[in-house]
């Protein structure tokens, strides 16, 4: 612990020790960025003088300035995502000014785009023989009414299925890049901040939709939110994924799903800039449940709702009118920055306050940020930067908890009155699973309570222009609080009423030190060499007060009967790489690293872990030959590359190695069981090795450009929990056994439609296909089922549904057969098919019936610029091909909620074909699975700005005036209110579950923003 | 200024490589959450918690151990929330040995065994006084030998310790086993005085459980089962009958044969064993209530609700004293002494009161010189007393198997075939199907 502070003191110093400044002749650089075809003012492009690290933004009137670049010679790079890069040569006069202009041309191709790939050292896009996609910030800060990082990246990145997992504010995304590449483990990515590794975890402290952790955990157990939610998705700059192994190996043990980099913006030299920007949101349910509006009862009333008998007329109560509400959101984002004399700085804070569809559901959330960056004379960089946040979400069971809100309303027959009852002073119970909606929603407290703060300093020493050395703190440090209050008899007569009040302390760093060498041994070759250290820690508390029996009134944990709980884990990696990275003629790249990498979860045998990556990457279109080449008229980019990396994932138990011993009482004396699940010493990542390949393709004189790349991979050594001899004394114990495979293409086609001074219009078209083979498990044999229906099961895709079917005549049309039950004749009933065993008997019969994974991802971006003053963007994300299996559905009939009761009632269909079904209609899974397959319109904004002289005089150079929408429209055959949430949310096996949860919302937007 | 900046950030940099290098970053990082196999064995703390474990993972096994005898002979019925394996059990239909109720026994057997092997192990090593260590170690053999004792019940071949492919041995060999640690760990016991074992009756013993009757009582049951006649009378012997030895279930913990037949409500007694006892026999009241059938069962004609083990924190016996007497009639019979054997069978038969909890049959003498008289009366007489004295104490299945043609029943199944986790993992199992 002290050694661990020392080591912060000491980069402490390092920041402030060189503050004063040497003197050194210096001029200023300034001069305005345009588009060539159009001659409009381009912002935010990025000018650098090379071999130094000073750098300008452009404002939004085009014009930057570079105050203090060193005197003599400098080569000026203009860059700009959507523009060809400019180099121009100029010569800095001492202490006076150099005026240097750029015109930018569109272009779709990206080659000289800088990505900084895990190592911490930028290159050219051009030099990477792997996939890196970048995203630039405007693309993911203007996302309307996206709350977080990942929900502005839906439809985005080309082959990332991100699904928001839920429609309460503030609640969770899922992303997965190339796939699920585990089983007991995450399929999320590793998520890096301005290279702070920052916690994504979604352990579910309280059971709000899914089961929590604990027993089934395994099966369920994500909460609602992911901890990404916690940081708001203003002042990125960029961000990169790295989708699989042959990019990620650098991140070594952590990165087998993937690696997404945020970068956010820095403080440029030059006067102060400014944004305000208000956005305001009204938000609505894209559907309501259809229910049984029949005015005559049916079975389920008559059982449930106190109907006498079948008989005409009964009162029935659409209770989604008290759930369902329309919400409100206002976020408000301001920043500033600026520099001088060598220091710059950015600071922000952004406000959110949002109302969610679902009563009483909301969001609050409050982010300061400050970026400072001090450079010290030619060679010497220093950062620091840090961001605190306060989020406050209010929460309400839904999903597989009976006492859920929507939950209840599609367990409940229309007929039974929800309204509080005066004669018995309460809500009355809810005669199916007790709990009352508008109990929950009046009287229940779920509220989540976030504080975080992350921090990052950064050391870049360039003692001369070919050697760097760079050295980054990053620490994510935070305390979530849960509560969930259930009081006493808001569900039953007997219930003495519970609370839960979970905290979590959790608090992640990472060091990392690298050392690049530039040189250029030869005209032809140039080398980059790379090497790293890396130190990563975390340390989670877990701490859990809960009680019974409360007085009434009750909000803090005092009861009756009183329990608290501890969870502790504390995680470690370190490692070091080397990276070797040889250019031929600027033509060809080859690249090759090498990173050895330990973690604390690894058994001691297996402690050291290698993971190697290769790449090439061969600009054929710039070589001569192509260039003369008939093909080279018409091809104006080609880049021929190839990966191969591997990368590892940690076991899903970080104290997997251990035998553990369970404390047990007997005797009221304390002793010591050994646990069932027998520790494994030699322990080792799940080993991910991939490769892919693929070709970059410019036409048109740049104006297309067309990516494609093919992957394969293989996850060796997922850890499942085999059996073990029972004779042993042990149950089972996690091994290394399991394999699965993903492959697939991905596609994206960027073109520059039309570039005209009165219009523009670009597009980007997207298109992925991934998957996924389960290729052993610990036995052929096995079936391991997640969730519902979800199962890993070998030969298959992950996560199949698994479950009972229909009996069905020899020509595949289902049976429907009188039967009689307990003397009761049911007209033409569906039944569920058994299967004939070995030993004679029968058995349900369960098979494979669907999949919830897509076939095919798919997005398309239109973005318009008509005149100087009016943008438009129109975003269509969808998948194809993947079923949901609709739980909703299956309830909502079964207990004769569901519109299609009234079929029954008007007999166009026998009674209970569907109501209380006896023949076991229910367990026939098969019946709820429906094509999942939707397109949203997933974003769509007109944005007006204007920079006419009354702006000026409101002291803004822009005003930015838009108006949006997200998740609008969304075209599908599904029945339920939405296809792509999850009741398991962020889960890695159980995808593709609608049970009671609440839809994505529609959107509106209105935003203003000034810039000065 | 630049000679005084530049260094800094590699002496920085050594800083954090050297810290997080040599220390900082120790990556055997312990599991703050639980107690580890390292800590457990090294520790007297660690040894005595893993002696008091071993003693609960039995005492929660009593239910399996009960259960099988009880379901295959007649002693008990299901209820109708019983899971399908225990109507199997009860019927023979649709049997697999998957299920849940063929590992459990197995399963509960070994964790003991491998927690007394743990014992055996470690208590020599961490420096406890000479007569702390011989309590562990006669424990530990005393519930290893019970735990192989029950599973040799159950099952017709089986590994006599645990290991990774653990060899699977004939009934003769298990049955040396067990006998051979029941004696040594008299010989442990016989060792030290009382008040050398002070730090293990406070620290260790369970409550009500005593060490020393219960591996005579053992060694009783064991020679009578392996043939040897004398050893099973002498062991009798030197039980006294005045206490019992039992698993206590202080609360919160909960008797499981309660939790069987009252929590999850799958089992009851049957009604035809009731039926079957000799007029004025005062037993089965003792065991069953049966002025209540258990509620909610359609054939509720067919079974009583249990009165023994019907609170929650009732003890469970580790043996009853009568089934001493039984063992020494027996074995008396086998060896062709029939009078001393008729005296110990109208022992059991007369008695009407008892200073401790045990069934008393209240029934008059059999004549010695006409009921009693030969082997075949004997035999079956004691098969008769041992239905309604030792009911659901896990013994009745084995019984048919030393006395089978004089009992009224056939048992659904002769053995449990060995479980099948068992059979798919370890390459040495036999008796899979």
């Amino acid at each position: 612990m002290r050694k661990r502070r020392l080591e912060v003191g000491s980069v402490i110093a390092l920041v402030l020790a060189p503050a004063m400044l040497f003197a050194q002749e210096t001029g200023t650089i300034r001069g305005r960025v345009t588009d060539a075809a159009t001659g409009q003012p381009v912002a935010d492009a990025r000018v650098t003088v090379e071999g130094t690290g000073l750098a300008a933004a452009s404002r939004a009137n085009g014009e930057y300035v570079l105050a203090a670049a060193p005197v003599g010679p400098r080569t000026l790079t203009a860059r700009r995502v959507g523009y060809g890069v400019i180099r121009r040569e100029i010569d800095v006069p001492p202490g006076d000014a150099v005026t240097a202009d750029f015109a930018l041309r569109a272009v779709a191709v990206a080659l000289d785009a800088v990505v900084v790939t895990g190592v911490g050292t930028p290159t050219e896009k051009r030099t990477v023989g792997n996939t890196i996609e970048v995203i630039s910030g405007d693309a993911i800060s203007a996302s309307p009414g996206a709350t977080s990082i990942d929900r502005a990246l839906q439809g985005k990145v080309t082959g990332a299925l991100i699904s928001q997992n839920n429609g309460q504010p503030g609640a969770g995304v899922s992303v997965r890049l190339r796939g699920t590449n585990s089983v007991l483990g995450t399929g999320e990515p590793l998520w890096v901040v301005d290279g702070v590794i920052v916690d994504n975890s979604s352990d579910a402290l309280i059971g709000i939709s899914a089961n929590p952790s604990g027993a089934r955990r395994e099966a369920g157990g994500a909460a609602l939110a992911n901890r990404l939610s916690d940081i708001a998705p203003t002042d990125i700059e960029r961000a990169e994924v790295l989708k699989g192994a042959a990019a990620a190996a650098l991140y070594g043990s952590r990165a087998n799903n993937g690696v997404i980099q945020i970068f956010t913006r820095r403080g440029r030299a030059g006067s102060t800039r400014g944004t305000v920007n208000v956005e305001l949101g009204v938000t609505s349910t894209p559907a309501r449940y259809e229910l049984n509006t029949a005015s005559r009862a049916g079975y389920a009333d008559a059982v449930y709702a106190g109907a006498d008998t079948l008989a005409p007329s009964v009162t029935r109560y659409n209770i989604q009118d008290s759930v369902f509400r329309t919400g409100f959101s206002a976020r408000t984002n301001l920043s500033l920055s600026g520099g001088a004399g060598g220091t710059s700085y950015y600071l922000s804070g952004s406000r959110t306050d949002e109302s969610g569809i679902v009563r009483p559901t909301g969001y609050h959330r409050t982010s300061l940020r400050g970026r400072f960056t001090q450079q010290v004379g030619e060679t010497l960089e220093l950062t620091a930067s840090g961001t605190f946040i306060q989020s406050a979400r209010d929460q309400i069971p839904e999903g597989e908890q009976t006492q859920g809100a929507l939950t209840s309303i599609v367990f409940t027959p229309t007929a039974w009155k929800p309204f509080f009852n005066d004669t018995l002073g309460r809500y009355p119970y809810n005669p199916v699973i007790q709990g009352n909606p508008l109990a929950v929603i009046n009287t229940f407290q779920a509220p989540e309570d976030v504080t975080r703060f992350i921090g990052g300093l950064e050391g870049v020493f360039r003692p001369r222009p070919s050697l760097t050395l760079r050295y980054g703190y990053g620490i994510d440090d935070y305390r979530q609080e849960d509560k969930y209050l259930q009081p006493p008899f808001s569900i039953n007569a007997t219930f003495t009423g519970s609370i839960q009040n979970p905290i979590r302390l959790s608090r992640q760093q990472n060091h990392d030190l690298t050392a690049t060498y530039v040189a250029t041994p030869a005209p032809i070759l140039s080398s980059s060499t790379t090497l790293g250290f890396r130190y990563t820690d975390a340390h989670v508390d877990d701490i859990s007060a809960a009680a019974t029996g409360l007085p009434p009134e009750q909000q803090t944990v005092v009861g009756a009967v009183p329990t608290a709980s501890q969870g502790l884990s504390e995680f470690r990696t370190l490692g070091g790489f080397v990276e070797e990275r040889v250019g031929f003629k600027d033509r060809l790249y080859v690249n090759g690293g090498l990173n050895l990498e330990a973690s604390s979860a690894f058994g001691a045998s297996q402690r050291w872990q290698l993971f190697p990556r290769m790449s090439a990457s061969y600009v054929l279109g710039e070589t001569e030959f192509f260039r003369s080449s008939g093909l080279g008229q018409r091809i104006s980019t080609l880049r021929l590359r190839a990966a191969y990396g591997e990368t590892g994932g940690q076991p899903p138990s970080i104290y997997g190695r251990f035998s553990n011993y369970v404390g047990v009482g007997y005797s009221g004396k304390p002793g010591l069981v050994a646990s069932s699940l027998k520790g494994n010493p030699d322990l080792k990542p799940e080993r991910q090795r991939e490769i892919e390949g693929g070709l970059d393709l410019g036409l048109f004189a740049d104006r297309a450009l067309l990516e494609f790349t093919y992957y394969h991979k293989r996850t060796f050594d997922l850890v499942l929990a085999a059996p073990l001899p029972l004779s042993t004394g042990f149950l089972s114990q996690l091994q290394n056994v399991g394999v699965l495979r993903n492959k697939g293409w991905e596609l994206a086609l960027n073109t520059v439609n039309v570039n005209k001074p009165s219009v523009g219009w670009r597009s980007t078209l997207s298109l992925a296909a991934n998957r996924s083979r389960v290729e052993k498990l610990v036995t052929p044999n096995d079936t391991l089922v997640f969730g519902y229906l979800n199962a890993v099961i070998p030969g298959q895709p992950l996560g199949v549904f698994y479950g009972g079917i229909y009996v069905r005549d020899a020509s595949g049309n289902v049976v429907y057969r009188d039967t009689t039950i307990g003397g009761i004749l049911y007209q033409q009933m569906p039944l569920r098919a058994r299967d004939t065993l070995p030993n004679g008997t029968t058995a349900f019969a369960n098979r494979i019936i669907g999949d919830p994974n897509p076939d095919l991802i798919a997005s398309l971006l239109n973005t318009f610029d008509l005149g100087r003053h009016v943008h438009i963007s129109v975003l269509l994300d969808g998948r194809f091909g993947n079923d949901v299996a609709n739980f909703t559905r299956r309830i909502t009939e079964f207990f004769g909620a569901d519109k299609v009761i009234e079929r029954e009632i008007s007999r166009d269909t026998f009674p209970r074909t569907f109501t209380l079904n006896p023949t076991g209609r229910i367990n026939i899974y098969e019946e709820y699975i429906e094509n999942g397959s939707f397109v949203k319109l997933r974003e769509v904004a007109v944005k007006l700005r204007f920079d006419q002289p009354w702006v000026r005089k409101l002291g803004a150079e822009t005003l930015d005036l838009m108006l949006a929408g997200r998740n609008l429209i969304t075209w599908t055959s599904y029945r339920g209110l939405d296809p792509e949430i999850n009741l398991f949310t962020a889960n890695t096996v159980a995808r593709g579950v609608d049970f009671a949860n609440t839809p994505i919302p529609r959107t509106f937007t209105l935003s203003v923003g000034f810039n000065f | 200024m630049r000679s005084r900046a530049c260094p800094l950030i590699p002496r920085a940099a050594a800083v954090v490589l050297g810290l997080s290098l040599a220390g900082a970053c120790d990556l055997d990082l312990a599991n703050p959450n639980a107690a580890t196999e390292e800590t457990v064995v090294t520790t007297v703390d660690g040894v005595i918690a893993v002696a008091v474990g071993m003693q609960q993972v039995y005492a929660q096994s009593v239910e399996d151990f009960a259960l099988v005898p009880a379901l295959v002979t007649d002693e008990w019925g299901t209820q109708t929330r019983a899971l399908v394996s225990y109507r199997s059990l009860l019927n023979g239909d649709s049997f697999d040995p998957g299920y849940g109720v063929v590992s459990a026994p197995w399963s509960g057997g070994y964790s003991t065994i491998k927690a007394a092997n743990t014992l055996l192990v470690s208590a020599p090593r961490v420096g406890l006084a000479p007569g702390f260590e011989k309590g562990i170690t006669a424990l530990a053999k005393l519930f290893k030998a019970m735990a192989l004792g029950t599973i040799v019940m159950q099952y017709d071949k089986v590994p006599v310790d645990v290991s990774t492919a653990a060899v699977f041995q004939d009934r003769a060999v298990v049955l040396d086993t067990i006998l051979r640690l029941l004696e040594s760990a008299r010989a442990d016991l016989a060792g030290v005085t009382n008040t050398e074992l002070t730090g293990f009756r406070t620290r260790v013993l369970g409550t009500g459980f005593n060490p020393l009757r219960t591996i005579d009582a053992m060694r009783a049951r064991y020679y009578l089962i392996d043939g040897q006649y004398q050893q099973a009378i002498d062991a009798a012997d030197s039980v006294k009958l005045d206490t019992l030895s039992v698993f206590a279930y202080p609360s919160p913990t909960v008797n499981p044969v309660y939790n069987l037949a009252f929590g999850l409500l799958y089992v009851a007694g049957l009604k035809s064993w009731v039926d079957s006892a000799e007029a004025g026999d005062l037993r089965p009241t003792y065991w069953l209530n049966t002025a209540s059938a258990p509620a909610g069962n359609p054939p509720d004609t067919l079974l009583y609700a249990l009165r023994k083990y019907s609170g929650q924190n009732d003890p469970y016996p580790a043996y009853l004293p009568d089934e001493m007497k039984l063992i020494k009639a027996e074995a008396y019979t086998r060896l062709g002494q029939y009078a001393t054997a008729a005296a110990l069978v109208n022992a059991v038969r007369t008695q009407t009161t008892s200073p401790v909890d045990e069934p008393v049959a209240g029934l008059p003498a059999l004549d010695p010189a006409t009921q009693l008289a030969t082997e075949a009366q004997l035999l079956a007489e004691i098969a008769k007393q041992r239905r309604y004295e030792l009911f659901m104490q896990g013994l009745r299945w084995e019984d048919t198997r030393r006395l089978g043609n004089l009992l009224t029943t056939t048992p659904t199944f002769t053995w449990l075939p060995t479980p099948t986790q068992e059979c798919r993992t370890n390459p040495n199992a036999v008796n899979c199907s």
